[in-house]
């Protein structure tokens, strides 16, 4: 497995952070500060830096400093012993990825080159919400696998929206609807195929992670729930079917737009049986078997972002968190208001470094 | 600034690529360097559309004799009638050409589909193509349309169309360029090329 660490982070014009430069260890780098002082800017910041995106908003000029024409993130990332220099500035109308000086391809490309993952208290909507996040996590599993796996979600969801349109403005008997709907098919077997290969990697790796951290007695069973009909043929027959249906209701009924990744506690359905606690013990081990399936297809252990965990999660369940991540040895950035609980100095002597966060302002501890 | 200057800047700024500091820079260039430049320049384009217009049969482009356009592969004698391709746009048309390996000719559609932007089936000109082809005695069909979703759908549009008519149709490959190193291929493309690979 190979090591990737954020070595040094510089900031500039981001939210409420002062210009910053800091240098981050390789294992858990903890920052600790009352509320509102700007540490879950300084995640948001780095999931920029790795992404181009925010975990917090679609709008991404919100993350530009009050007053400021400009934010900007740099850092030098180290992989396998070999660094890189990545940056992401962002101003209106502009978002500029750059690797070593150079663009890449394109921001999909930029974005899976350095894998985080983040967990944060608006991550609980994974478990407690509609499929589509679930759906993107199992996109982007896929994506770690097989790259080409954009260019078949880009076609479907394109392909969709013409059907639709195809419908609404033209009708059930228009001559090209059979055209829309081969290409439905043809792009959706493809995305099935894809996303059944990833749920059968993460599935097992959420219940044997939620086993690790999630409450006493409770089991987590995981499942890939298709959104159509196996097969291209009956997949074909039910959107014929459905022509007059889907007109109407202004949607496809069937397809890989509905897919979803069932979770079920002790046989029942999270949704709505679950507790906060829960949940969260939920959405922590989605994220940790996240962890551990891009490992596995990459070969490099991705940095993970922990907002807030403490208030969170409860005492037992924070130690058995940090207990399980100590045993996985990736880079750690985490927040918190209370550093006292995090007691992860003994697991990992010499692995842990301390900052404080006053308004805007990031120190070493 | 002038208002001739400024009248002209505006009209070169409608080129596509050509945003009003380019457009100006023509014109002040067009003012300043050679004087036969502009005037040969002005001369081509007064009578631009008087002597080139679409192809009546293809859509390429093609000089205007006695009120008709017909283009050099409609008129090249050579060219196997009986094979036709079939593009989305002149610039398509003009790529297939610059590789010299069709030996038949063409048909620009104009526009894909794309219900997105309003185009539909109606609004491709299918007749024409099914006349062309009947007229002509067309054997085979070669859709060149783009590797895009709207290329994909109107190539499928146009197999389902012209299936009844007895023509072989076929649709251009997708791959990995010629010459070019593997390791350069966007994912996308290496995948099609995985996808329509042939037995050796």
């Amino acid at each position: 497995m190979h090591q990737l660490a954020i070595e040094s982070l510089t900031a500039r014009g981001f939210r409420n952070l002062e210009p910053l430069e800091i240098s981050l260890g390789p294992g858990f780098n903890v920052f600790a500060g009352d509320n509102g002082q700007g540490k879950t800017n300084l995640l948001e910041a780095v999931y920029l830096l790795a992404t181009s995106r925010s975990f917090r908003t679609g709008r991404l000029l919100e993350l530009v400093a009050h007053g400021q024409e400009a934010a900007a993130v740099r850092a030098a990332v180290v992989e396998e012993g070999i660094r890189r220099e990545q940056s992401v500035g962002l101003r209106r109308g502009l978002r500029a990825a750059r690797i070593d000086g150079k663009r890449p391809a394109s921001l999909a490309a930029y974005a899976v080159n350095t894998p985080v993952v983040a967990f944060h208290p608006g991550s609980v909507t994974l478990s407690t919400g509609s499929g589509a996040e679930r759906r993107r996590v199992l996109d982007r599993i896929a994506l770690y696998r097989e790259p080409g796996v954009l260019g078949a979600v880009e076609a479907y969801a394109k392909a969709l929206r013409s059907r639709q349109r195809v419908l609404e403005q033209r009708g059930e008997h228009s001559r090209d609807l059979d055209d829309w709907e081969d290409l439905l098919v043809r792009h959706g077997q493809a995305l099935r195929a894809h996303r059944e290969a990833a749920a059968a990697e993460l599935g097992p790796a959420v219940e044997a992670a939620f086993l690790a951290i999630g409450p006493e007695g409770s089991e987590l069973a995981v499942r890939y729930a298709p959104g159509g009909p196996a097969g291209e043929e009956a997949f074909r027959a039910a959107l014929v079917r459905d022509r007059a249906r889907d007109q109407a209701r202004r949607s496809a009924s069937v397809g890989p737009h509905r897919d979803d990744l069932v979770l079920e506690l002790n046989a029942r359905p999270v949704r709505g049986v679950a507790s906060q606690g829960q949940h969260r013990a939920v959405v922590l081990a989605l994220h940790l078997a996240e962890i551990d399936v891009v490992a596995r297809a990459r070969s490099v252990r991705p940095i993970l972002l922990l907002d807030d965990v403490s208030s969170e999660l409860d005492r037992g369940r924070t130690d058995a968190l940090l207990r399980a991540l100590s045993n996985r040895s990736g880079q750690v950035l985490l927040t918190t208001t209370r550093p006292e609980l995090m007691e992860i100095g003994r697991l990992r002597e010499g692995s842990r470094r301390d900052f404080r966060v006053i308004a805007g302002q990031i120190a070493v501890a | 600034m002038s208002p001739k200057v400024r009248r002209l800047v505006k009209l070169l700024a409608r080129l596509p690529g050509v945003g009003e500091k380019t457009a100006q820079r023509y014109v002040l260039w067009l003012l300043t360097s050679e004087e036969s430049l502009s005037r040969e320049l002005g001369d081509e384009l007064s009578r631009l559309r008087d002597e080139l217009g679409p192809c009546e049969r293809c859509g390429n482009v093609g000089e205007i004799h006695e009120g008709r356009a017909l283009c050099d592969v409609c008129t090249d004698g050579k060219r196997d009638a009986k094979l036709l391709c079939v593009v989305a746009r002149v610039h398509d048309l003009m790529a297939i050409e610059r590789a010299g390996a069709m030996r038949g000719r063409y048909f620009v559609l104009g526009k894909l589909l794309s219900p997105l932007e309003g185009i539909g089936p109606e609004d491709l000109p299918l007749d024409r193509l099914v006349a062309r082809i009947r007229e002509d005695g067309v054997t085979e069909v070669i859709v060149a349309t783009p590797p895009s979703v709207d290329g994909e759908a109107t190539a499928l549009l146009l197999k389902r169309e012209l299936g009844p008519l007895g023509v072989a149709v076929s649709r251009i490959a997708s791959g990995v360029p010629h010459g070019g190193d593997l390791e350069f291929a966007d994912p996308i493309t290496m995948g099609r090329a995985l996808a329509g690979r042939q037995r050796l």
